[in-house]
């Protein structure tokens, strides 16, 4: 089977997630700053949320233009947009919030949008895996 | 007149708050499982499904799963916060995931009906990738809509 779906979705989590946070480790050395932010502490206002957001984008991209059914690509395309709307809308509540002066707590936020991440980087690697299957169906 | 005793006054325990980030763990969990067993079996996997499918388990199947996931869900958070299962949240509970498994099997079938309707080549190989995709599609859906609709409800509650 190939691979090239784990190749995917590892550039989201290499350009998403390691990279800003190796430029904020960057940054911190480069101005001699005592800084060294962890993953935690760099998305503890939802920010991953976005990243989650920018996955689905991508995968519903894929979805339209596969050989699925139309009603195949609608239950899925519509799945990924309803559940990649909750991961972003971890961000918008919290800056929102913290905006606002209303209650915030940064674990609760933390530990949201990591959740909803995971929920969009699985759903989205076995969509990819599904996609890719049927590629090489409709292929022969 | 007297006030009431204290001993006599209702206690109400807290409400179960509906949190759709755990319930988004679970769901997580349930599409690593799947894709995993994808990855692994290949062949064997999807064919569970389909024969199932052609069988006539597979709804009932997944409906029992759903029901089961989201039924362990619910008592979990109303554990973890010490809170006391309320009848309407679990009639939710217990009737959305069969609607939900109940109209996606007709998505499914007017999605089978029509691969087979424009004759495509390798029409079985089609065929089965469209039921292996709606068995995913609808367990997800199952496990995670009920409570979003259950968390909007609430919320919609606490605003009114």
């Amino acid at each position: 089977m190939s691979i090239k779906w784990l190749l995917w979705i590892g550039l989201y989590v290499v350009m998403g997630v390691l990279v800003p946070w190796a430029t904020a480790l960057s940054w911190a050395h480069q101005h001699g700053s005592e800084l060294r932010p962890r993953v935690r502490q760099l998305f503890k206002r939802g920010e991953l949320g976005l990243v989650g957001l920018v996955v689905v984008i991508s995968v519903i991209w894929n979805l339209l233009q596969s050989q699925f059914m139309q009603q195949t690509i609608a239950l899925a395309a519509v799945l990924l947009a309803v559940i990649g709307t909750m991961a972003g809308d971890v961000w918008i509540e919290s800056y929102s919030r913290q905006s606002t002066g209303t209650a915030w707590n940064s674990e609760r936020t933390w530990r949201d949008s990591r959740n909803f991440t995971f929920l969009v980087f699985t759903m989205a690697l076995v969509v990819e895996i599904l996609l890719d299957r049927f590629a090489k169906v409709a292929a022969l | 007149m007297s006030a009431p005793a204290p001993a006599l006054a209702k206690a109400r325990g807290p409400r179960v708050i509906v949190r759709l980030a755990d319930a988004a763990v679970t769901v997580a969990s349930l599409s690593l499982i799947f894709g995993l067993l994808l990855v692994l079996f290949p062949v064997s996997f999807p064919r569970i499904i389909v024969t199932s499918w052609q069988k006539g388990y597979l709804v009932v199947v997944m409906m029992v799963l759903t029901l089961v996931l989201d039924a362990f869900l619910y008592l979990r958070a109303a554990y973890l916060r010490s809170a006391k299962p309320t009848i309407l949240v679990a009639a939710c509970l217990g009737s959305l995931p069969i609607i939900v498994v109940g109209g996606l099997s007709f998505l499914m079938e007017s999605a089978v009906a029509q691969t087979i309707a424009v004759d495509l080549p390798n029409m079985q190989a089609r065929l089965n990738e469209e039921v292996l995709a709606h068995t995913y599609l609808g367990l997800v859906s199952a496990v995670f809509l009920p409570f979003l609709v259950i968390r909007l409800l609430q919320q919609f509650k606490a605003t009114s």
